[in-house]
């Protein structure tokens, strides 16, 4: 066979084998290939493809003649000094070149007697790996060899580098996918609207770090009147976490719904996660009910800590700490009975994740307890979505940009100080009611009712109740038809001071609309001219004595107010 | 609540609280009837803008024969709105 018929014989296989590498294979059926197609081309016995991993600086061989996995500093041996060279290396008598390591001919019994050694630069010049050639089947390796190797090196380097990016890119698409997913599963476990709970107010809030976070909390109303309670946080954020997180909401709400107690749930929701998690994992997490007609919080605080307890009297934060191991750490053999908070009027119960607490500022600087406890004790009196949209804030003025490193969760519970259910009063005479309503029209009814006891508690005149009732019947329908969208219940404050009535109507999520900019409507035209639009503005400032209007962040506030008339 | 009834002779009752929520009950009953003239609110204890663009409504209908809605025995308080909205001069309220 002449040198000429040779090459062709060469090309046409190299060609042949350009075509199969072309083919979609994943890495490991790759590798397996370029070494077939060394052996086919060059008419070798054997060989072996390394490649390159620039974080350790080594070499590692995924494939090779029944040898296990191994790696090899880049530098060290003829695969080592080809990757660092980047220049062939045609070793005719392996056991005389003293970069020959014959550990490999030892544990397989292979007699290594000539290699060649390429390496295989990706079409962006980075070094991909090396690939080594063995025991040419006749004679050692010459000149034309090392021509027909380097052009298949060349094929088989780009050939890898795409194997390898698309693994990459399909694994990354997947991940993404699958946490897409996951995410709307956990977001949808979340309670939409806060329970309307009178004498209460209450706020949730959570934002995952990651697409999915560890964190849950969870504020449900139960057929017995009461609230259940959860602020949760699996260790580390991301879809495992996540997926026990709701795994654990979700066997309560069954557990509360089946009417079991909560020390009886906690303990086999507890048992339950010690079987289901792997054994480095565990859930901390506060479980609580809230008694709104004993205002009383039972709770099991596993590993979650600290707890907050704003005291109204004192006007001071009350820490606790956790009560119990994390859930899912170790079996609980009977049921423990729960703690007891006692919420007097005014008091606040503020359970936050250690997101919250260790969020750091850029120099790594916790945001800590002592903030936290500072905005509660000031803001303390403001309706709890406010309070934790400050929270919130402070977090984001505290991080000055730096990227959140852990789920931030916020639960608040206040007991209102004029509770619609106890009325207690705020000193001199002032009395002050609360409650948040759903944004639908069939909330007109509990308004009214709500209206009703507090008028007949404050002693109003029959003329205030009507205007009282008219007044926030037009301005809720308002937002209910004009800001249907909107997120949240709509709060409604009641308040008399002895001289004065002032309502309170807050939209928390809201575009700037001054309901008090509409111009009056025109009584004097005719029936067949009028319509009922702009008339109730036009009938509040008749009814009232003042309206105002005010738009801070997302929050609508319209307040109005009327002088009592005493006899 | 909020009832709306056929009283005698063709007299409508009113009952209750005519709110925003309660509107598309009265205004069904009230367009099933071809020919409304006496509304009686002696029972009827609260009514709001909404409810007023009910009555509005009806008056609109019913006015291309010349025919005025009569409202009878209507409370201070609502009394008060009809006179703040200057719908006393739409219909002929008698307190």
């Amino acid at each position: 066979m002449s040198e000429r018929s040779l090459s062709l014989l060469s090309l046409a296989r190299i060609l042949d084998v350009t075509r199969q590498l072309a083919a979609p294979f994943d890495l490991d059926t790759m590798l397996a290939q370029v070494v077939d197609a060394a052996k086919m081309v060059i008419e070798a016995e054997g060989g072996s493809v390394w490649l390159a991993d620039q974080e350790t600086q080594e070499l590692v061989m995924r494939v090779g003649s029944g040898i296990a996995t191994v790696r090899v500093p880049m530098g060290r041996g003829i695969v080592g000094e080809c990757a660092r060279s980047r220049a062939v290396i045609n070793v005719p008598d392996a056991y005389a070149d003293p970069r020959f390591n014959p550990e490999f001919d030892k544990r397989s019994g292979y007699r290594t007697r000539c290699l060649l050694t390429l390496p295989l630069i990706g079409h962006d010049d980075a070094l991909v790996g090396v690939l080594q050639i063995v025991n040419r089947r006749d004679g050692v390796f010459d000149g034309g060899d090392e021509q027909i190797a380097m052009a298949l090196a060349a094929q088989c380097a780009v050939a890898l580098q795409r194997v390898a990016f698309t693994e990459r890119s399909v694994a990354a698409e997947r991940l993404h996918k699958e946490i897409a997913v996951a995410r709307e599963v956990q977001m949808s476990t979340l309670p939409d609207v806060m329970p309307a709970v009178p004498g209460y107010d209450m706020f949730g809030s959570f934002k995952p770090t990651d697409e999915t976070g560890g964190d849950t909390y969870d504020l449900v109303q139960v057929d017995d009147g009461t609230v259940f309670l959860l602020m949760g946080d699996a260790t580390g954020h991301g879809i495992g976490p996540a997926i026990s997180v709701t795994q654990m909401q979700a066997m309560l709400r069954v557990a509360l719904r089946l009417g079991a107690s909560l020390d009886d749930a906690y303990m086999h929701i507890n048992n339950q996660l010690v079987e289901d998690l792997a054994d480095d994992r565990f859930i901390t997490a506060f479980l609580g009910m809230l008694d709104p007609a004993r205002h009383e919080v039972r709770y099991h605080a596993g590993g979650q800590g600290p707890l907050l307890h704003f005291q109204a009297a004192s006007g001071e934060c009350v820490w606790y700490g956790p009560s119990l191991f994390p859930l899912g750490a170790m079996h609980l053999p009977a049921a423990r009975v729960a703690q007891v908070i006692a919420l007097a009027p005014g008091d606040v119960l503020g359970l936050l994740s250690d997101g919250v607490y260790e969020y750091m500022d850029p120099a790594n600087q916790e945001f800590g307890e002592a903030r936290v406890a500072e905005l509660i004790r000031t803001h303390h009196g403001r309706p709890m979505a406010e309070l934790g949209r400050l929270i919130l804030d402070a977090l984001n003025v505290h991080g000055s940009g730096a990227t959140q490193a852990d789920d931030v969760t916020i639960v608040l519970v206040r007991r209102l100080p004029g509770g619609a259910l106890d009325s207690a009063a705020m000193g001199d005479g002032v009395q002050r009611v609360e409650q948040r309503f759903a944004r639908t029209f069939d909330s007109l009814a509990p308004i009214f009712e709500f209206i009703g006891r507090f008028a007949e508690q404050a002693g109003f005149q029959p003329d205030l109740k009507f205007a009282v009732d008219f007044t926030v019947e037009e301005l809720f329908t308002n937002m209910v038809k004009y800001n249907a969208q909107g997120k949240g219940d709509i709060a409604l404050a009641l308040e008399s001071d002895g001289t004065m009535f002032t309502g309170e109507l807050v939209d928390d999520d809201s575009e700037r609309w001054d309901v008090t900019a509409a111009p009056d409507a025109d009584v004097s035209l005719s029936a067949a001219e009028r319509n009922p639009g702009g008339l109730g503005l036009h009938l509040i400032r008749r009814v009232m004595d003042g309206i105002s209007y005010g738009h801070d962040g997302r929050q609508s506030t319209i307040t109005f107010r009327r002088a009592l008339r005493t006899g | 609540m909020f009832e709306i009834a056929m009283g005698e002779a063709g007299v409508i009752i009113f009952s209750g609280r005519l709110d925003a929520a309660q509107c598309a009950k009265a205004q069904a009953f009230l367009d099933a009837i071809a020919d409304p003239k006496v509304f009686d609110f002696t029972k009827l204890e609260y009514i709001s803008s909404a409810g007023l663009g009910v009555l509005l409504k009806t008056q609109k209908r019913i006015m291309a024969s010349g025919a005025r809605l009569k409202l009878v025995n209507v409370n201070n308080h609502i009394f008060d709105i009809f006179r703040y909205s200057g719908f006393d001069q739409i219909f002929d309220i008698q307190r």
